[in-house]
């Protein structure tokens, strides 16, 4: 496989760029790390939670007598039992047409999907408080509900937030030039409905949260298995009517999110309600069963989307109209307009197209709220604009590489105005896709197709093109309106009197690796050894404003603040050995923890430097003698392209329908390369995840509500047999203009499988006129479509 | 996702095991590896009050070659069977169903004799006892009995035992040295419950027409299946494509599978019939080579 070649890259730092083992994984990997769940504290106690059996309906009563016959059972509380403690979270936006749902401890009044927490026992063990779940009983009088998007969307659909005054909460639309005309006068449409399902993120570790009450301070400390600790930190606060000095978030090890631990939950505000109650340290610690139920979800939109084009293959215009499924209440601090906007705004996709018009209405559910998930909005837009741009090239006779190449922004329209407005910086769309192409002999790919096909085999190959904006600077919030700033992020980074490197940062790793690549951004940009640093993040107690790491941001803004702060750290350490040494901090070098003079032959240690600075009063004059500490912040401003072609074929088994996936290759720019050997681990993991989207995952609610994938049974998550060996091509194209010529790489994966999986199928089943717009393409639908497409009438669904 | 409360014995001999169960019946449950009870404990499908752990009593880890048979001990593990290198010779359709039942760490503790009493409709293990005339070792403090594999499964999850009863072994048939076998399961996901899974052991006469047909099935009702009217069509048969859609029609005609979320009726019929044709022709293909060998 095409490893990448920095051997044209002048001056070269020494670290980034390497292939360095995570300096994480000796913990993760020997049992040693410390998760939530493995935090202890004296007189803990643990919380089990009745869920909501129920889609919609009104509590009317709680009876909870005879759960205190079980042993160890400390308390029963429901929402009226913290009336007048909290506030709720309300996720406001400054966009129109909005509505706020209220995030409250516990269901107040209503439930609203089920799995929705209503009540919370209280025991001395998790074991005795599940014991008295069963002995609580609920009364509840049933609401009618409307389950499917395309009902609740109705004007006299049942409504779920009756102040809202309607189901649709979110409400955009974007039009560029004059679609209509397009329309009417193009040579060429094609159009199609276009779905993925909803997913779950299923992150190996479970959401988990204890609480912490110190009396003595009249603080809390939360540990929460969290990628957005400064975020929780400053809204619980509010709710809890805390000043922040009194809650401490810390996010210890996380043992992945996906986006899932990526919101606030009611859990997390229970916990620290009842520490504050009954002053005791208070875990809880969701099951799988849980997870599957009440974590955040994905994607569940319906695009209706048409694509316009000429005989040459170009396109010429774009519309959709798209009903997001939101769930039952708009997640805090992203707003349920976080996945449903960015399926609009992101569906021109990487492509050149002047017209379009893209609408998208969100409306509540009974069922988990949505929320972030790897990729965001992006796996369902690329899903619908990859499947019209195949269905495009069929359409014209033209082959799927080619159609792409003509319609990609190329270098030079660069930078590119898309009509939602975002803006396409130098990046490397045309590269990828020519990159793919070569990395599986494109020519030679198709030849064996036909060969394969030759003998009767549906085998089929498959492209998705995509571009996402990441690393997003101040300019522009992750969510549509949303009022939190996402787009700074500040690094404290300080060498101590013993010479060593303490790096603080907002962001919080759960998977990344950051502790590993930041480390070696400080590195080469301060010049000292990577075993002297330690990176601390996960924890809002460490700079003045943070967030944590979601949206492709971390390697951007927290690698840019690790950059500017380290310079500003340098520049300290060479004055200070300037005047130890009494040269010219211009004749100064420092690598390796040594400054070196290039005027003599003298040389200091930063250790030395430090015992100067700290403990040997007199050696540096009194008014020069500056701490070894420095504080910045990194603002990108505007954010960047991240782009990417994945190819793949596969075969469909004529029997079975079973799909097994035969090449696969991404190629990518993600700019400069930190750490090769974590980009490839991001970019597998991620491909695997959007396999399971593909092919096996799905959450599914009956006529009832109920949800019936509710265990990892049923919900199918990819398993190593499933993953074929991905190929990676890294193109480093043009660097993008941010501090360090990073582009935020986490998500890609999966957002391109899906498209390209859906498109493999379409090609392998073409002969039979059957196209894949529904994901997981799971066999009992496929064995539906072309039995359908045989009997030519549509799939009953 | 914790467990009701339970009290835990753990008896050194099978005698010991049954007085538990004479003294705690209905009240009380047998544990072997624990991979399906453990789940359906903690999820609160199940409330044992005591568990009888039987996993210490020696001599029940064995598989005993009996001649014409095979014995499997109530402690033989998935792994070991899996592994037997008699199994894999004598009765290779087991051997290949093995590599369909769960993952590595399932079956380093599963136990054949407790897929059996668990009775999953999905289940590989049943099948094949039902297929190759399994006898099932029944035993309580009072009386021993041995049940017939088709009287011994009565319906998903359910079988014959009665509360105060444990299984300590199953026999079941060797195949013919000069059969053919085959078997094919599709699944979800390597190593899930099948959606429909044949195992078929056939020989062939000197004419080329296939004798002694055994079919069985699982995955695609409430309990595995032999498929005697299969056999009885394909009897005396050569297989080409008119035998083989013959059989896809009988079964889609004959077969009432669930609907779940993993795979509706119709799909489920249809796969029967296309994985009932691959091991057909599998097994007659080598039926036919062991038969070249014995004229040669
Ligand atoms: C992830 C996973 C995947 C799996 N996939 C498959 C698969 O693809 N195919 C498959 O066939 N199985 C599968 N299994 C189930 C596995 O094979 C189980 O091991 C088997 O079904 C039960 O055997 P056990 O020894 O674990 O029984 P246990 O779980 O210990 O017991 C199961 C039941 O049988 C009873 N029992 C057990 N032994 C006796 C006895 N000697 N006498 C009386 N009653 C007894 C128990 O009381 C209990 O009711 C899977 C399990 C898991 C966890």
């Amino acid at each position: 496989m095409n490893k990448p070649d920095y051997s044209d890259v002048v001056m070269r730092p020494k670290l980034v760029g390497k292939r360095i083992k995570r300096t994480e994984d000796l913990r993760l990997l020997t049992g040693t790390g410390e998760y939530v769940d493995d935090v202890q504290a004296a007189g803990m106690v643990h919380v089990a939670i009745r869920r909501s059996d129920r889609p919609h309906a009104r509590i009317i009563a709680v009876d909870a007598h005879a759960a205190f016959d079980i042993p160890g059972v400390i308390g029963v509380y429901d929402m009226t039992d913290f009336e007048g403690e909290c506030e709720p979270a309300v996720p406001t936006s400054r966009m129109k047409d909005y509505y706020a749902t209220p995030t409250w401890p516990l269901a107040r009044g209503k439930v609203r999907y089920v799995g929705e927490p209503v009540v919370a026992v209280v025991a001395e063990s998790r074991y005795a408080a599940e014991d008295a779940l069963d002995h609580i009983v609920i009364d509840y009088e049933p609401l009618p509900f409307a389950i499917r998007q395309v009902d609740a969307v109705k004007d006299d659909a049942p409504l779920l937030h009756e102040e809202a005054g309607t189901n649709v909460i979110v409400r955009r639309e974007f039009v560029r030039g004059d679609v209509e005309e397009v329309f009417r006068t193009a040579p060429h449409k094609v159009g199609g409905t276009f779905r993925m399902t909803r997913k779950c993120p299923s992150p190996m570790e479970n959401r988990s949260y204890m609480a912490q009450w110190d009396k003595r301070n009249r603080a809390l400390t939360l540990y929460s298995a969290s990628n957005i600790p400064g975020v929780v930190r400053d809204v619980l606060s509010g709710c809890l009517g805390l000043s922040s000095h009194q809650l401490r978030v810390i996010a210890p090890d996380v043992g992945g999110s996906f986006g899932g631990k990526g919101s606030l939950y009611s859990e997390e505000m229970l916990v620290c309600l009842l520490a504050r109650k009954l002053q005791r340290p208070v875990k809880y610690v969701a099951d799988r069963l849980e997870d599957l139920a009440a974590m955040s979800q994905a994607f569940d939109e319906l695009i209706e989307a048409e694509l316009a084009f000429d005989d040459e293959g170009r396109f010429l215009g774009l519309r959709a109209d798209v009903i997001g499924d939101v769930g039952a209440f708009s997640i805090y601090p992203w707003t349920a307009a976080l996945e449903t906007v960015q399926v609009i705004s992101f569906l021109p996709g990487p492509y050149k197209t002047e017209a379009y018009h893209g609408r998208i209405r969100g409306v509540l559910t009974p069922k988990p709220p949505t929320g972030p998930y790897r990729g965001v909005g992006r796996p369902s837009s690329t899903l619908a604009m990859e499947r019209l741009v195949d269905m495009a090239a069929r359409k014209i006779g033209m082959d799927p590489a080619e159609i792409r190449r003509r319609n990609l922004v190329r270098r030079e329209d660069f930078p590119y105005r898309t009509a939602p407005g975002i803006i396409w910086d130098q990046s490397a769309f045309l590269e990828c896709l020519e990159g793919a192409c070569a990395a599986l002999d494109y020519p030679a790919l198709l030849d064996r197709r036909d060969a394969m096909r030759a003998e009767g085999r549906w085998v089929g190959l498959g492209f998705a093109s995509y571009a996402e904006l990441t690393g997003i600077g101040s300019r522009i919030s992750v969510a549509p309106g949303m009022p939190i700033n996402t787009g700074t992020e500040t690094a404290n980074i300080s060498i101590d009197a013993t010479g060593v490197v303490t790096a603080a940062f907002g962001v919080a790793s759960h998977g990344q690796g950051l502790e590993t690549t930041l480390a070696q951004i400080i590195a080469d940009e301060l010049g000292c050894a990577m075993a002297d640093i330690i990176v601390l993040h996960g924890d809002s107690s460490l700079v003045p404003m943070s967030t944590g790491t979601y949206a492709s941001r971390s390697a951007v803004l927290g690698g840019g603040a690790a950059t500017v702060t380290s310079r500003g750290l340098k520049a300290k350490v060479l004055r200070m050995a300037a005047l130890l040494m009494e040269q010219q901090t211009g004749d100064l070098d420092l690598h390796d923890s040594t400054v070196t003079s290039r005027a003599s032959n003298q040389s200091l240690t930063i250790k030395e430097i430090a015992k100067a600075v700290y403990n040997q009063m007199g050696r540096i004059p009194r008014d020069q003698r500056e701490d070894l500490v420095f504080q910045e912040t990194y603002d990108p401003y505007l954010g960047t392209a991240c782009s990417s072609t994945h190819l793949c074929m596969l075969e469909v088994d004529p029997g079975t329908f079973g799909v097994r996936i035969l090449d696969y290759v991404v190629s990518e720019d993600c700019g400069r390369i930190i750490n090769p050997m974590i980009v490839d681990g991001q970019v597998h993991g991620a491909v695997a995840q959007g396999i399971g989207a593909a092919l096996l995952e799905e959450v599914i609610h009956d006529g009832e509500g109920q949800s019936v994938a509710a265990s990892l049974a049923d919900y199918l998550l990819p398993v190593a047999t499933d993953i074929p060996d991905i190929a990676i091509v890294h193109i480093e194209a043009e660097l993008p203009n941010n501090v360090g010529g990073f582009r935020g790489m986490g998500e890609g994966g999966t957002i391109g499988a899906p498209a390209a999986i859906a498109n493999a199928i379409s090609d392998a089943l073409a002969p039979l006129g059957v196209e894949v717009n529904k994901l997981p393409a799971t066999p009992d639908r496929l064995f539906a479509l072309v039995r359908a497409a045989r009997q030519d009438k549509p799939p009953a669904e | 996702m914790k467990p009701a409360r339970f009290d835990y014995v753990r008896p050194d001999s099978v005698d010991q095991a049954l007085d538990l169960l004479a003294r705690y019946g209905g009240d009380a449950k047998i544990i072997a590896g624990g991979q399906s009870l453990m789940p359906m404990m903690n999820f609160r499908l199940v409330k044992p009050a005591v568990l009888v752990d039987i996993n210490r009593i020696p001599g029940l880890e064995v598989i005993e070659d009996q001649g014409e048979r095979v014995r499997m001990g109530a402690l033989a593990r998935h792994r070991m069977t899996a592994t037997d290198s008699m199994i894999a010779s004598r009765i290779p359709v087991l051997h290949d169903a093995m590599h369909h039942v769960a993952h590595m760490t399932v079956r380093n503790r599963g136990t054949f004799c407790g897929s059996v009493c668990h009775a999953d409709p999905a289940a590989e293990i049943p099948m094949i006892v039902l297929m190759l005339d399994g006898q099932v070792e029944v035993a309580s403090a009072s009386r021993r009995r041995v049940l017939p594999a088709a009287e011994f499964l009565v319906g998903s999850l359910v079988t014959a035992l009665e509360a105060d009863e444990m299984v300590t072994g199953i026999t079941i048939g060797m195949s013919d040295p000069q059969s053919g076998w085959a078997f094919e399961e599709f699944s979800r996901r390597h190593g899930d419950f099948a959606l429909a899974a044949v195992a078929v052991t056939l020989g062939v006469d000197a004419d080329g027409a296939i004798r002694n047909p055994r079919i069985g099935m699982t995955g695609v009702g409430e309990t595995a299946m032999r498929m005697r009217g299969v056999e009885a069509l394909i009897d005396g048969c050569h297989p080409d494509e008119d035998m083989l859609g013959e059989v896809s029609e009988w079964l889609n005609d004959n077969l009432v599978p669930n609907t779940d979320i993993h795979a509706g009726a119709d799909y489920r019929r249809h796969l029967s019939g296309v994985l009932a044709g691959r091991a057909i022709r599998a097994a007659y293909a080598r039926a036919r080579t062991l038969r070249g060998k014995q004229d040669e």
